[in-house]
């Protein structure tokens, strides 16, 4: 088949959660169909400044084809609709101007959707909440095949999305938490297929831990003590990192105070830093690691803590499981608890309190740490090794055959 | 897709016995500090622990009766969007683009540090009507159950 993948950046040095999945699937695509990457010039999410050169390029078997951005996110009428939109008081047409501020502002994706759209035979859009998937869906919608990676944020419940998601051919969705909170809001009647992300097993390779301590003369690069417990990912406050700060300097506090002799317990922030993180003596930052750091953290850590309120899949989840690592994550956010209870990979808290309970549990029980981070692993090989994900997708690329 | 069930420790169970756990020793700190006599009994606080959290983890806080039943939503509902409008014929437009090119970014920091209160106190407001709903919903069913007892025992 002739498949268009629409993302709205695009780059093996871009690390958003979409436009990650979206680079890998079309990578697995491209084993068996001719594959055309539409996107945008655009490097960085927040301004959309062009920065990337307009018109042809290829990343591997990948033909990519970018579009310019037109103008500039205006962060502060963004702001602004993005109140009005989410107070539930919003017009349709104050939803779409959400759309338009949200950006980037790529027409000449539009024209080419419009013009050249029946060339391809399926057009795949990634992120319902970016301009190119929300005003180049419904140009192509008889052959389009929509990935939402729809959370449970207020923008879901925007009206305009009722029409919206009745309109694609197939879907393909993250977990069973986002396709149902995408079927609340539309009946879902084309093909579709929950498919997660693929992720391949892990490669036994260097340490960088003893590499580096040994060309350092012994000396740990990375100050790390055993036990710690790892969070992965932007440090930021939409990740649901300020819950998490607090929460573990109070358990920390709570377990200094408990009875009996427990190891002091270090948290390893491993991710750019974009919040203000408190001087405490357990909490170690690392700000963004390499691949091998990252492996080499998942391998020694004893648990991986996953705070964020939203998520459509947690790919940092299907990575502690894939090291064989037991997870604690936030209830709050049902996707997040889904995963963890369909794979019985770990723990889950609404609360500090439960957080702290769960959190003493995983490290005070090292069999059952280790039980739980195994049935972690051995879901991640049941579902979410590549044949079973492309599989699946496969099927939703021949049944949505309009 | 269920949990599986070939796992050798079920999160399920373990949660409840986790959960079960932090609900009793909040109950002992909150009769220890004080709290209602009520909350001794142990069967009694987790019937309304129950009925709080259910409030409190709903989902959708905006798909609630109470506020259908209130005036018209500028009357009570914390206005977190900022519009900018003059009710002026003529001069309207200039007065609009006065606010909004010059007083708005002067003001907007303060504006921005308020919102996120307004934003804190419209939560809880919402929070707190949806547990008023739930134990709406408590005393309609127990209605319905006493005078179903009622009608057999006639």
């Amino acid at each position: 088949m002739k498949l268009a993948c629409v993302i709205h950046r695009f780059g093996a040095d871009i690390a958003g959660g979409s436009e990650s999945h979206c680079r890998v699937v079309a990578h697995h695509l491209a084993d068996a169909h001719d594959v055309t990457v539409l996107t945008s010039c655009a490097r960085d999410h927040v301004t959309w400044e062009n920065h990337y050169a307009a018109g042809e390029s290829s990343d591997g078997r990948l033909r990519v084809r970018r579009f310019p951005v037109v103008r500039r996110r205006d962060l502060a009428r963004f702001r602004d609709v993005s109140r009005l939109v989410f107070s539930g008081r919003a017009s349709n047409a104050d939803q779409e101007a959400w759309f338009r501020e949200n950006g980037p502002v790529v027409p000449a994706l539009l024209d080419e959707l419009q013009g050249r759209g029946t060339a391809y035979d399926r057009v795949l859009f990634w992120s319902y909440r970016y301009f190119p998937t929300y005003f180049g869906l419904p140009l192509v919608a008889d052959r389009a095949i929509l990935l939402p990676t729809a959370e449970e944020d207020p923008l879901i419940r925007a009206a305009a999305l009722e029409t919206f998601f009745s309109r694609p051919a197939g879907y393909l969705f993250l977990t069973p938490e986002e396709a149902d909170l995408v079927a609340e809001r539309a009946p879902v009647r084309a093909p579709a297929a929950v498919i997660g992300c693929g992720i391949d097993p892990v490669e036994k390779g260097s340490d960088p831990f003893s590499d580096r301590a040994s060309a350092e003369k012994g000396s740990d690069p990375f100050s790390l003590t055993d036990p710690f417990v790892l969070y992965l990912g932007r440090v930021d406050p939409n990740k649901g990192c300020e819950s998490l700060l607090h929460y573990f300097a109070r358990y920390v506090a709570g377990r200094a105070q408990a009875p009996g002799t427990r190891h002091p317990i270090q948290l390893v922030l491993a991710g750019p830093v974009n919040m203000p993180v408190p001087d405490h003596p357990s909490i170690h930052v690392l700000g963004f690691v390499e691949d091998d750091v990252r492996a080499a953290l998942l391998s020694r850590a004893r648990v991986l803590l996953m705070p964020s309120p939203y998520e459509s899949l947690s790919m940092v989840v299907l990575e502690a499981w894939n090291h064989g690592l037991p997870v604690l994550v936030n209830a709050r956010c049902a996707v997040l608890r889904g995963q963890v209870r369909r794979a019985d990979g770990g723990l889950h808290y609404r609360t500090g309190a439960e957080f702290a309970a769960a959190l003493d549990y995983l490290l005070d029980r090292p069999d059952e740490a280790r039980a739980l981070g195994a049935q972690g692993l051995a879901y991640v090989e049941r579902e979410y090794r590549w044949p079973t994900v492309m599989q699946k997708i496969e099927t939703v690329l021949v049944g949505s055959r309009n | 897709m269920s949990p599986d069930t070939n796992s050798a420790i079920h999160v399920d169970a373990v949660m409840a016995k986790i959960e079960t756990d932090v609900r009793d020793e909040l109950r002992r700190r909150l009769v220890a500090r004080g709290g209602p006599s009520e909350f001794r009994d142990a069967e009694v606080f987790a019937r309304v622990h129950e009925v709080l959290a259910r409030a409190a983890d709903r989902r959708d806080l905006d798909v609630l009766l109470l506020p259908e039943l209130l005036a018209d939503e500028d009357a009570w509902k914390p206005a977190v969007a900022l519009r900018i409008s003059s009710h002026r014929p003529f001069v309207g437009p200039m007065i609009v683009f006065f606010k909004r090119r010059v007083i708005l970014p002067l003001v907007r920091w303060l504006f921005e540090y308020t919102e996120d209160n307004f934003r804190r106190q419209d939560y809880v407001n919402r929070v707190v009507m949806a547990c008023l709903e739930e134990l709406a919903i408590e005393n309609a069913r127990l209605r319905r159950e006493l005078s179903a007892d009622g009608q057999a025992s006639r």
